[in-house]
């Protein structure tokens, strides 16, 4: 088989294996640390990542958490990272182990938008939530300066106690590149309840709001990344400000 | 099935994609932690395919913020970057690796 036949059927059985991994396993609420992945990959990148978010307080009280990764871009089309998630909301406690893999489908650039794949598995310390899986296409465009991302996510608990619904969220942001230490623009994320039948507008959560970026060279292949916003209810069940944060350390 | 569909589609969708286009295509080498060509002059308003050689035995990252790119290449081995199409103008990058030598810039005519 010659090596580029070679190299795309491994990264199709790479993408089913970890598909059907996720599908053998069995809710969407999104956490106040979550993040905008984006398609394109690293290869040989290692990166310590430690995320933040907290959300004001709504019928369930505040609720804030936060992920500590360690990642590794195996493949030039495959990164793969290991999450440890901390929840609190009234006392703190670690919440569970997550698996996160992200495929490059696309070359950036070489097409009208560029498209990856995101397959996460979260192995929650609370064994009556079951295993989640999150699934979905990862999509990037640039527009000049402006770069756009959305990402379109199904996300299912399966062995968990209460009844299994795959839910349908998604993650969208916009970036201007200003300078390398600072970019600005803006983010968002949403659950609109279950795949096939979306809940009333009252009871999905939407939020969005200004998000800022940057980055820093340190020298040789030290990099420290960073990116957080404030992100505003729109949408009554959505809690009314939620502040998140990245920080990445990569070598 | 849900999760099988979107992998699928998804994949199908990139498989589809990969009929190349014929990008018109600038060679860029790395030798001594350094580019050359120190400037590389391209159409603008025109996507373009830029084939770096890394000659080094080492890797290196070509970033470039003005570019929005950045692809790490193995030490001795060669890697397509594809840019724009850009405005008029002059687009810096370089060797992330090695920053203090390894500088460039596109520039859009």
């Amino acid at each position: 088989m010659r090596p580029a036949r070679r190299t795309r059927t491994r990264r199709l059985l790479a993408i089913l294996a970890a598909s059907n991994a996720v599908v053998l396993a069995p809710h969407a609420h999104a956490d106040p640390d979550d993040y905008v992945a984006v398609p394109a990959v690293e290869y040989g990148e290692r990166e310590v990542e430690l995320r933040l978010g907290t959300a004001s307080a709504t019928d369930e009280g505040r609720e804030s958490a936060a992920s500590l990764a360690f990642g590794y871009g195996v493949t030039p089309w495959w990164a793969t990272e290991i999450y440890g998630k901390w929840h609190r909301s009234g006392a703190t406690s670690f919440d569970a182990i997550e698996w996160e893999n992200r495929f490059q489908l696309t070359e950036p650039g070489r097409y009208f938008a560029d498209f990856g794949l995101l397959v996460e598995i979260e192995w929650p310390r609370d064994r009556a939530e079951g295993y989640e899986l999150r699934l979905g296409p990862l999509m990037q465009k640039d527009f000049g300066p402006v770069q756009a991302n959305l990402n379109v996510l199904i996300e299912r608990h399966y062995r968990a106690s209460e009844p299994e619904v795959t839910e349908l969220g998604y993650q969208w942001q916009l970036k201007y590149r200003f300078a390398p230490a600072l970019d600005f623009g803006a983010q968002g994320f949403g659950e609109v309840g279950a795949w096939n039948d979306w809940a009333p507008l009252h009871e999905q959560e939407h939020i969005a709001g200004p998000a800022i970026f940057g980055k820093f060279a340190l020298g040789g292949r030290q990099v420290l990344k960073y990116d957080a916003a404030v992100l505003f209810k729109l949408s009554s069940a959505a809690p009314a400000t939620t502040l998140r944060a990245q920080l990445e350390y990569e070598f | 099935m849900p999760f099988i569909r979107i992998a699928l589609a998804t994949a199908l969708l990139a498989a589809g994609a990969a009929q190349a286009a014929g990008e018109p295509e600038f060679a860029l080498t790395i030798r001594d932690h350094r580019f050359t060509p120190g400037e590389v002059r391209v159409p603008a308003n025109v996507k373009v395919r830029l084939v770096i050689d890394n000659q080094d035995a080492t890797p290196e990252e070509f970033d470039s913020h003005a570019l929005n790119r950045e692809k790490v290449i193995p030490g001795r081995s060669k890697a397509s970057v594809f840019i724009g199409p850009l405005a008029p103008g002059r687009y810096p990058f370089m060797g992330e690796f090695n920053a203090s030598t390894a500088q460039g810039a596109v520039v859009a005519q």
